[in-house]
């Protein structure tokens, strides 16, 4: 058989386990200024969160 | 105090009160009965309709398809040589 037995391989000792997400409840505070939103991408001060990579990207 | 505004400024204006109404949009759907998010959602749209009415006062409108507020000369943007903010005109 081709297609693999799902059940027989997650009952394997290493097999990957399901994945399980939490995520806080944004709350509706720190918020940039109707002027600094823009620029920032995101009106949440808590989602600003530039990407800075660890040393120059070449292009 | 917009009446003073220049015609970049104030369709920089117009630009980031749009950008907030969709940011306070998007975070109600999430959060629908959070009352402050929805005084300023209002706020915002209450002051971004201001400014569009504004600026089709002053300037002209600001899409090309007839969803302007203020009616009339409609075809002054084919009279004049220059550019309409949907041309590109305003890329800062």
């Amino acid at each position: 058989m081709i297609t693999p037995n799902i059940e027989q391989y997650l009952k394997h000792e290493s097999a990957p386990k399901l994945a399980q997400a939490y995520i806080p409840i944004q709350m509706y505070r720190n918020l940039f200024n109707v002027n600094e939103a823009l620029y920032h991408g995101t009106i949440f001060r808590e989602l600003f969160q530039p990407y800075k990579p660890s040393h120059p990207l070449k292009f | 105090m917009d009446q003073m505004l220049s015609r970049q400024d104030l369709m920089r204006k117009i630009q980031e009160l749009s950008f907030c109404a969709v940011e306070l949009n998007l975070f109600l759907d999430t959060h629908p009965s959070d009352a402050q998010a929805l005084q300023d959602y209002s706020y915002v749209l209450k002051e971004l309709q201001q400014l569009k009415q504004n600026y089709n006062q002053k300037y002209g409108p600001l899409l090309g398809f007839g969803e302007a507020y203020v009616s009339g000369n409609y075809w002054k943007w084919v009279a004049e040589d220059e550019k309409w903010p949907w041309e590109g005109d305003m890329v800062f």
